[in-house]
Parts: C-alpha cells; structure tokens; sequence
C-alpha cells in the first residue's frame, strides 16, 4: 500500500510517516500543496492524506484539481478546522474522510485502512460474507452458522459496516459518524453499549467470537 | 477659513450646484432671445429703410433733384418715421430732417450705419439709437436715410432686463430654500452624526432617536441601531469567549502539568511505572482537548449569535434517532425509558447542533438517573406556538436556587463531582439554544418517590419553523 502525505508540518509529517510505515505502508511525503499535486500526478497511491491549510495551494484546491484531471485516488482530509461548515466545505472539494486535528493515530491509521481497502470492495454486493457470517442486504437477514439473528435496524447498519471493514480496526468516531451519521463527541460512550448489545447476538452461542474490542483503537471484525 | 455649517452641508451643496446650472441655463436662453429678437429689429428696420431709399431714388431717377428734395419736404412734415438728409456732391446740406450726415468716411458705395439721435422729451435729452444708409444718387448728390430704432431697442432690452430680474429673484428663492431644506436634513443627519462620533469614541451603548416618521432618516437610524445592538452583542461574545477560553483551559492544563510533573519524578526515582504515567498523561491530553473543542463551539456559538447552515426538519424525527442513541444505555443501567413524540413539528436549525443539545441532555439523564428510575422524552407543541423537546429524569434533581448556576460553564453541583463530564453540557444546550432564537429551560421533574425524585425536566424550547 502507497501513501501521499501532503502535509507542510515537517514534524507532523515524520510522526505519521514513521506510524504508517510502522503499520506496513509505503510512505511519500510533499512539503506543500503544489508539490503534493505534482507527486500525486506523477506517483500511484492507494490513499491521500492531504492537510487543510498549506501554502501555495491548499488542500481543497489541490483535491479540486486532482478530481477535474479524473484523479479518484481517495483522500482523506486532515484539519484544525472541525466545524460543520468546514467539514462539509472539504467534502464537497472531493476528499473521501475528514479528520480534525488533534487526533489519536490509531484513529489515523484505521481510517486510512478503511479507504485503502474501499477501493477491493468497491463493487455491490448483496450479500456480505464474513466466515461463518452472512448478511444478505435485500432481504434483511443475518445468519450465522444457518442460525437466524435477529437484529435492530440500527445494528443490522452497525454490523453491515463492520462486516464491510472485517479484519480492520473501526474507531468510535468512525461508527459514529458512519452508522449514526453525527459527527458530535458524546459525553458517555454510547457506542459501546450498541456495539456490546450486537456482540451479544451475534456472538453469544457460538464457540469463536468475532467481534473484538481493539485496544486504544475500537473494535474489529474478524473471521 | 471655514464655511458657516449650513453651507457646507450635502442639500445645500445640491442647492448651489443646481442654481449654477440653472442661470447658465438661463444666460443662454437670454443671449438666445437677445440676438434673435435684437437682431430681427435691425433687418426689419433695414429693409424698411431700403425700401424707403428705392422709392426715393426711383423718384429721383424719374424727375430729377427737385421732385426729391420737394417729396423730402413733403415726408419730413408727414408722419413718416424716417430721418432725411440731401447732400451736394460735395457733401454740403442741401436740405433735410437732419443737420449732418452720421456717414464719417463717405466713399460713394452705399453705406450702413448705426447712430445715436438725441430727442428732447419734457425738457430731458433722450438718446435713441438709429440706423441709417447713404447713398450716391445718379447725378453726384448724396442722400441719407435713416431710422430710430429706439422702441424695438428699448422692448428687448426690458424684455432682458425682465429676464435678469426673473433670474435673480429665482436665484434668491433657491438660496433660501436650499438654506431650509439643509437645515432640516441637518437636523436629521445631527443625531446620526453624533452616534456615529460616540461610538468611534468607544461608546458603544449609544443608539440614535427614532422619530417615527417612517422616512428614511428614520430607517437609517433603526438600521445603525440594529448594526450596533449586533456589533455590541458581538463584541461583548468576543471578549467573553477570549476570557472563556484562557480561564476554562487553566484548570485542566495545570492539572495535567501536575500529574506529569508527578509522574515524572517518581519516574526518575525509580518507583512508578511511566507506561502508566504516560497513559495516564495521554488520557488527561484528551480530557483536555475535550474540553477545548466544547468551548469552542460554546464560544463561537456565542460570538456568532445564530447557527450556521439552518435547514427545516422535524424535531421528533430528530429527537428519536438520537434517543435511539441512548436507549440501549438506559436498559443497561436498568432505567425505564419512554418517549411520546408528536411529530410534524418542524423547526429551522442546524440539525448537527440541535442533534449534540438533545445527546447531552439524555447524557446527563442517563448519568444522574439512579438504577430502577425513568427517563421521558416528549416533542410537543406548546400553545405558544414553540416547539418543545423535553427530557424528564427521576434523578435527585436540581434545587430551584442552583438551575440558572448549571447552566454556566464548569459549574458542577456537589453530588455531581463522582461523575465524568466537564461541566460543558449544559452550557453547550443553552448556547445552542440560544443561537436558535430559543432557550434551555430547567424545572422539576415528577416529584419525590421513595428514594428517587424529585427529578429534573429540562426542555429545549425552539421557534416554530415557518
């Protein structure tokens, strides 16, 4: 796996390069926007991590550029600006993620996994299959082992986006924002009540548990 | 040197601009009048002088000097306006109604000229102007016709003199009218000027009188008040936020100091474990970095005074995914929760902040609500009009005297301080109600029973979206 990290913090930059090419990724950096854009043009990568604000150009005109040349490379959008304007502003531009600085990197690493991997599963399925796991979209239902289990709406969505990113650590933050599409911090954390409570389904009974609590990081479906 | 205020004022200006305009207007309009009316005098004169030449030269030609100078007689006694003169070839005075010729140069072509006669009317000496011509008659002598062109003269010139008096008289007019409607504007513009003046003196309470004319002196004025009510509110979030900030961001970071600090010595003394104290640090960073983005949105809610990006939704619809949320929460901690949520009540927010007011109040239920007690949310409509998302508890409550103290920032009351939580929560609900042209509103709940109770009700009230 290749990454660009567009990003004019020379120390933030090292920080993340030695993260990721701890966690297995090749890693090429650019000091600024114009350089980004040239790398970006001249290299293959498999995931953009591009800062918000850099000289000369900044990184909403540097995905803007990217996409109108058919660039789809995902992106992902790093920024101290967390507003809601400014969220959907750098969506808009083209980045695929958005993640307000300062962030704990496992958080990083997890969502630049998640749109490495976006890409091999980008085709539509109807039907999901993690090991003895099956969820078929259409009609509804989960199986494991041939055994129905019956779920809330909300975790049927909860688990489709776990099995989607099975093998990857998924932080709180991502589920919140990807399953309850709220991009607010609650105070207590409700999301491990909902992830709990659909680990009781799907795992209780069964001699292998699947859903794992990744320490530091979130929690990970596994085969 | 300067000018007295009025006449430097913008309608008096306006005034002067207009009256050099309109008696450069009226100048050309005099000279157009003067050369036509003046000139056409002079040609009719001219021909009648002409004609009167031809008929006497004819006669001449005819029957020779004697019929002309006998017909001159004849028209000099009669009522003929004509001045006569028969000169010798040599230039004597032959006979006549005038003694010489006005003709200085006479070189024998015929010649025109302009001339004064003087007229004695009742004992004054009145001067006419005249125009004459002479001419060589056939047989040397020398004949001069002229005419007083005094009262064609005189009617344009009264006719110009009529003009220039008009002229003046409208100039004078404008002068004082220009002068009134200045002093009037002025009056107006004074009291804007001088909250203008007042407020670049850093005053700004100071707010110009509305008169309630309705004209748009006044619309100025309400609209200079409305920008400075804003500015104030502005401002005053501004300066607040700042204060806010440094003072809310003090606690938290020396308290992370200290523990680090602590860690770090018993680090170097060899007796604590720094992969814990370093946990440890990391977790207090979070906490802090919590902390600093909740009172950041507090404060710029604050300063910015209304949410951005509002779109119309309904708040039941809303209010039941986020209970969705907190749902699984409540029967964890064993909490009877329930909800009775009226819907299609819209109402014109930013759904991101009307959903994180709503997580923190359920937040706070569910944290205070002791085990066996329950929880209510209600979306309703109040006979106001408002609509209203509400969350009963039947935890311990908050006594009437603390309710508007919880809402401030940090405030935490005493049986609260075991729980996690900044004291932001309820600061962020008022805030964004607040933006929302709404407001928090905290009462108690159902009342005392057993060991639960009395309870806390805390309503987020919001205009109906219309």
């Amino acid at each position: 796996m290749r990454i660009l990290i567009v990003e004019d913090d020379l120390e933030a930059a090292e920080a993340m390069e030695r993260g990721l090419s701890d966690a297995g990724y090749a890693c090429v950096r650019a000091a600024d926007g114009a350089l980004g854009l040239e790398a970006a043009r001249a290299g293959v990568f498999d995931v953009m991590i591009v800062d918000r604000m850099m000289p000369r150009l900044d990184g909403v005109a540097l995905v803007e550029s990217l996409r109108r040349e058919g660039n789809a490379t995902p992106v992902l959008f790093l920024s101290a600006l967390g507003e809601v304007g400014d969220r959907v502003a750098g969506l808009q531009a083209g980045a695929d993620d958005y993640l307000v600085k300062p962030y704990a990197f496992a958080e990083l690493i997890a969502r630049v996994e998640a749109l490495a991997r976006r890409r091999e599963t980008g085709s539509v399925h109807t039907l999901l299959r993690v090991g003895d796991l099956e969820m078929d979209l259409i009609g509804r239902v989960v199986r494991r082992q041939g055994k129905d289990i019956d779920l809330q709406p909300r975790e049927f969505q909860l688990l489709e986006f776990l099995m989607r990113h099975a093998g990857q650590s998924v932080t709180r933050t991502m589920l919140l924002e990807k399953v309850w599409e709220y991009h607010f911090d609650p105070q207590t954390n409700v999301i491990d009540v909902h992830v709990s409570r659909l680990r009781s389904k799907i795992d209780k009974g069964f001699d292998k548990p699947m859903l794992q609590t990744v320490r530091g990081a979130g929690y990970r479906l596994d085969a | 040197m300067r000018l007295p205020r009025i006449f430097r004022t913008t309608p008096f200006r306006l005034t002067l601009l207009f009256l050099a305009l309109f008696a450069a207007a009226a100048s050309a309009f005099l000279a157009y009048i003067y050369i036509a009316t003046a000139g056409e005098a002079t040609r009719r004169t001219d021909s009648e002088i002409q004609r009167e030449m031809r008929s006497l030269t004819g006669a001449y030609d005819r029957a020779g000097l004697n019929a002309v100078n006998q017909s001159l007689i004849e028209r000099a006694a009669s009522e003929r306006p004509f001045l006569y003169l028969l000169m010798s070839p040599d230039g004597r005075r032959i006979s006549g109604s005038i003694e010489e010729s006005p003709v200085e140069h006479f070189e024998g072509e015929p010649a025109w000229t302009t001339f004064q006669v003087s007229d004695v009317v009742g004992g004054r000496t009145v001067r006419h102007p005249a125009r004459g011509l002479q001419e060589r008659l056939s047989g040397g002598e020398i004949l001069f016709v002229g005419a007083d062109v005094g009262e064609d003269q005189a009617y344009v010139v009264n006719v110009v003199r009529a003009l220039w008096g008009a002229g003046a008289l409208v100039i004078i007019l404008g002068l004082a009218g220009g002068v009134l409607v200045s002093r009037n504007v002025s009056r107006s513009m004074v009291s804007l000027t001088g909250v203008v003046e007042a407020v670049r003196g850093g005053d700004l309470a100071a707010r110009a009188p509305v008169r309630g004319t309705r004209d748009e002196f006044d619309e100025l004025a309400a609209g200079v008040n409305e920008m400075l009510d804003r500015l104030e509110r502005s401002m005053a979030g501004h300066r607040h936020a700042g204060d806010a900030i440094a003072h809310d961001l003090r606690s938290p970071l020396t308290r992370l100091r200290a523990r680090l600090e602590a860690a770090y010595l018993e680090v170097e003394a060899g007796r604590g474990d720094p992969t814990q104290a370093l946990a440890q640090a990391l977790e207090d960073t979070d906490g802090v970095l919590k902390t600093f983005s909740a009172v950041l949105s507090i404060a710029r809610l604050q300063a910015a005074g209304t949410a951005p990006d509002p779109v119309v939704f309904d708040l039941a619809e809303l209010a039941g995914d986020v209970a969705e949320l907190y749902e699984p929460l409540c029967e964890d901690k064993e909490i009877e929760f329930g909800s009775e949520l009226a819907r299609g009540h819209a109402v014109r927010a930013n759904r991101e902040f009307i959903a994180q007011a709503l997580a923190n109040i359920l937040d706070n239920a569910v944290k205070y609500t002791p085990a066996g007690g329950a929880i209510m949310l209600r979306v309703r409509r109040r006979s106001s009009g408002e609509v209203e998302a509400s969350v009963t508890d039947t935890g311990p409550g908050v006594p009437d005297a603390d309710r508007t103290r919880v809402v401030e920032r940090f405030v935490r009351l005493e049986n609260s301080r075991n729980q996690p939580g900044a004291g932001l929560g309820l600061s962020l609900v008022a805030a964004v109600a607040e933006a929302h042209a709404g407001r928090l509103e905290l009462d108690e709940g159902p009342g005392k029973l057993g060991e639960l109770g009395p309870g806390l009700r805390v309503a987020l009230v919001l205009p109906r979206a219309v």
